[in-house]
């Protein structure tokens, strides 16, 4: 049985759609990302499990048991569904020392004093603030009051924590050392996790399973690897990583293959946009870093006159144009102006 | 807080409001008073007033002419000095800027016997006038007179909306249009007043509005040459006819309604439009303040004029008469000067009375008050309903009532309910009155504070397992305390302020300054009034002190 179950769930606000059917299971000790940009929905799906808002049709149920069910009528405020939920503002209370802001939780489940003590204690420790129980939330740094969040939310054990967009108030390098360290403490406590992020890498980087959602609908569901490497739409191959998408016409599709035509060159890649596909106009997607430069003609190979560069440091992104279209491509070497082959693997050559 | 406690605080509100107002309604279309078995319905009262009184029909001619000419001087002006103490480098603006204010926080009822003893034909400025010119420049109670007064005692109204409104707009929109190539003044004008238009637009129906709810200073100034709107008529209705007429006082009430009912909604729909447009505003940077070279010091001295001849005149006057034993042509003030004025005030039981009573009814009545007024919002907070649209419209009619209204119709509640005839003589209904007129007033200041904390704090609350009562209890309260007392204060120096609301309800045990003074005015005795108006300042400066100490910087 899935921890966490989301039914066919429906949310609007006035006359505008915002979930259109979200179906999604979440296995016990998981943690998974809903990936989306902004309007997709992640957020209020997040907030609709916490029970901050009130879909219109379907069901949310934890350990089997509904949390919100529009059939049974059930919908349990967001106190009784003893979920974790770290805001994306942190939403510390202002008035409330770090132990009274962590120990609210423990006070409202009528814990004895001692207890509370110890585990409060005992939870900022685990995120490295124990020193700083007396302090006000306006005392720490931003790095400090996320910690301090996440410290409440886990202090009373709950099943399933909840994340919306953590990171995203945090610098940088902050945000790297933060992936790390909240994925080693979800992990160690053993408690399933649902990350709200718009930013790839981080979901790629922190999740077990990755839900990408677009226009309230959910595109796609996997292992990180799944959704970078074997997206099953076009929307989901482009969201992810950093893409050449082609304006190609399709020659022939055969077992799962496809021959396409860009400026009278014939390419094969991956049919991906299954059997009832014809041919005629289509879209091939392939990842900049698969793109190779060759040294001459050959298979699945076009010519390309080099257009310019950007230096990233560990090494170059050039661009190309290739008739009216333009290539990306990563090389540790710079490239001389002129004609060049490039190179598409037929396998990370995907056709839509 | 629980949904079905949240409905019964927006219907005890709903009682509150409707109750005194539908009283009222029904009273206008009675015969006789409501407590009398033999009145019957009908509409002569209306038929009465709106076509054979032609006091009446001069006295809502008067409202209109006195609140259009107000208006027309206090907008111009309170944007002159919104604009020179906001945006340009007048000298010492930073003085002058919280002094602007301070007129709304006098009663005007003491401000206008401060006008009266100053300016009067035996006042004091005028006695020394005389002496230089020859005769008095100016004439006191006219009604060009009185508008002047009332547009210039309404000048921090604007200034207030206008200020804020240039202060949120960033200095950036102004420099672009400096360098794609306009003047300051061309800046001014095409630029900076064209974007705060919106808030000069409410400011200009808020004071139409004040103007027709006049009373204070058209009671002073207005009585000598008979000069009645449409609050003195009303009050002067109470015994035009020998016997207290209920029908036609009832009729008047409903028609002052009808004409600031739609005001007051006109402002609702024009501050919404007010604050959408500051949603669209340039990014509000630091002010570089416009160089107005040599036109500085004209500039501050029309505002010092404007200070001098509406605060500081009127106020010194007053309080130097209240040390004066006596006073008329050929009297000198040092050998004059004496206590007794005070001493008398204090042989008089009532007056002592209504000092106390002040004191109670703006310390713990506001307390109070603001502990209402935050139930209230907190019943509201947060609750997507149509409960709370309903509300928002039901909060424009006690803006819509005016004090001395608000005052008759809490009068007559008691009178008509059983349960609450025994407390009819007791500050209860004085507090419930002065609730009800400053609910609007109340429920923003309260609702300003509640509005800052964000959403996800009391969300956080609600996760981590507090229902929406502990929330209350343990978050958005103790959030909102600073805001709270903040109200206190502003709500202090209001109820001691207050005048017009206490009118009808004045009885042994109800006394407060305010209304006294309204009824000492009547019987002329002018050095208890300056003492109790010198003693309501007093009170006023010491609740203005305890606004400073606060670092309170929030207004209407």
């Amino acid at each position: 049985m899935p921890k966490l179950a989301i039914e066919d769930l429906y949310l609007r606000y006035g006359s505008v759609e915002v979930l259109k059917g979200i179906d999604a299971r979440f296995e016990e000790g998981s943690v998974v990302c809903l990936l989306g940009r902004s309007g997709s929905g992640k957020t209020t799906l997040l907030r609709s499990i916490a029970g901050l808002e009130e879909p219109c049709r379907g069901a949310i149920r934890i350990d089997g048991k509904p949390v919100y069910d529009a059939g049974q009528g059930v919908n349990l405020p967001p106190e009784r569904r003893d979920l974790g939920f770290v805001f994306q503002s942190y939403a510390l209370w202002p008035h409330k020392t770090v132990f009274e802001n962590v120990a609210y939780g423990l006070r409202l489940r009528g814990r004895t004093k001692a207890e509370i003590g110890a585990k409060v204690q005992a939870t900022l420790d685990g995120v490295g603030l124990g020193q700083l129980a007396d302090r006000y939330p306006s005392q720490l740094s931003g790095g400090q009051q996320q910690r301090v969040a996440i410290a409440r939310a886990l202090v009373y054990e709950p099943p399933v924590i909840l994340l919306d967009e953590p990171l995203s108030n945090l610098d940088a390098k902050l945000r790297e050392e933060a992936r790390i360290w909240i994925r080693a403490l979800i992990k160690r406590r053993g408690i399933t996790a649902v990350f709200v992020t718009h930013d790839q890498a981080e979901a790629l980087a922190i999740a077990d399973q990755v839900v990408l959602l677009d226009g309230g609908r959910l595109v796609q569901s996997g292992t990180p690897e799944d959704l970078y490497e074997r997206p099953e739409t076009l929307f989901a191959s482009e969201f992810m990583g950093t893409n050449n998408t082609l304006s190609v016409s399709v020659a022939e599709r055969r077992d799962g293959r496809a021959l396409v035509d860009l400026g009278g060159h014939r390419l094969w890649g991956v049919d991906r946009a299954g059997a009832s596909a014809g041919t005629g106009r289509a879209k091939g997607v392939i990842r900049i870093e698969a793109v190779r430069l060759a040294d001459g003609a050959g298979e699945n190979r076009l010519p390309a006159e080099y257009e310019t560069s950007i230096y990233l440091g560990n090494q170059f992104e050039h661009l190309f144009r290739c008739g009216d279209q333009t290539v990306r491509l990563l090389s540790d070497r710079r490239a001389v102006p002129g004609r060049h082959w490039l190179e598409c693997p037929p396998d990370r050559l995907w056709v839509f | 807080m629980s949904k079905p406690f949240r409905i019964a605080v927006v219907l005890a509100t709903a009682l509150m409001i409707l109750g005194p107002v539908g009283l009222v309604i029904y009273q206008s279309f009675l015969s006789g008073p409501f407590f009398q078995p033999s009145s019957t319905l009908t509409t002569q009262a209306y038929e009465f007033v709106l076509f054979e009184e032609d006091d009446f029909r001069e006295a809502f001619l008067n409202s209109a002419i006195i609140a259009a000419g107000m208006t027309a001087i206090a907008v111009p002006l309170g944007c002159i000095v919104a604009f020179l103490l906001v945006r340009t480098d007048l000298p010492g603006r930073r003085f002058i800027e919280p002094l602007v204010l301070v007129p709304m926080f006098i009663s005007s009822v003491v401000l206008a016997f401060g006008f009266v003893v100053a300016l009067g034909p035996v006042g004091i400025v005028s006695v020394w006038a005389k002496g230089i010119v020859g005769f008095i420049p100016w004439y006191l109670y006219s009604k060009t007179a009185l508008i002047v007064i009332a547009g210039l005692t309404h000048v921090p109204h604007v200034f207030l909306y206008a200020s804020s409104a240039l202060r949120s707009l960033g200095s950036d929109v102004e420099e672009a249009a400096r360098s794609s190539g306009a003047g300051p003044m061309r800046v001014a004008l095409t630029v900076s007043l064209p974007m705060i238009m919106p808030s000069i637009l409410y400011a200009t129906v808020l004071v139409f509005f004040l103007g027709f709810e006049l009373f204070g200073l058209p009671l002073v100034l207005g009585d000598p040459e008979r000069i009645l709107v449409l609050a003195t008529y009303l009050y002067k209705l109470t015994n035009k006819l020998g016997t207290p007429s209920y029908d036609l006082m009832a009729v008047v009430v409903v028609a002052i309604i009808f004409v600031t009912l739609p005001l007051v909604y006109t402002q609702r729909k024009l501050l919404a439009a007010a604050n959408r447009y500051v949603a669209v505003k340039g990014k509000a940077t630091a002010q570089k303040p416009l160089a107005i070279g040599a036109w500085r010091w004209p500039a501050a001295a029309l505002i010092v004029a404007w200070l001098g001849f509406t605060v500081v005149i009127p106020v010194s006057a007053l309080v130097l008469r209240s040390f004066l034993s006596t006073w008329g042509e050929g009297v000198a003030i040092w050998p004059n000067l004496t206590l007794n004025h005070f001493r008398e005030l204090m042989e008089y039981p009532n007056l002592v009375r209504g000092i106390v009573n002040t004191l109670l009814i703006a310390s713990v009545g506001g307390a109070l008050s603001v502990g209402f007024y935050a139930l209230v919002n907190l019943a509201l907070h947060r609750w997507r309903s149509r409960w709370t649209g309903l509300m928002d419209y039901l909060v424009l009619v006690p803006r819509a009532m005016p004090g001395l209204i608000a005052g008759l119709a809490m009068f007559w509640v008691f009178l008509f309910t059983p349960v609450l005839q025994p407390l009819r003589q007791t500050l209860f209904s004085l507090w419930l009155a002065y609730t009800l007129v400053w609910l609007a007033y109340g429920m923003r200041l309260v609702s300003a504070s509640l509005l800052q904390i964000g959403p996800e704090l009391e969300e956080a609350g609600r996760v981590v397992g507090a229902r929406p009562a502990q929330v209350s209890r343990d978050v958005t309260l103790p959030l909102i305390k600073a805001g709270l007392i903040g109200s206190w204060v502003l709500i202090f120096v209001t109820f001691v302020r207050e005048y017009s609301t206490g009118v009808y309800l004045l009885s042994p045990g109800t006394e407060v300054i305010g209304s006294l003074l309204v009824s000492l005015w009547g019987t002329g005795a002018v050095d208890l009034v300056t003492a109790l108006s010198t003693v309501n300042l007093a009170l006023i400066l010491v609740g203005l002190a305890l606004m400073y100490a606060l670092g309170n910087k929030r207004h209407a």
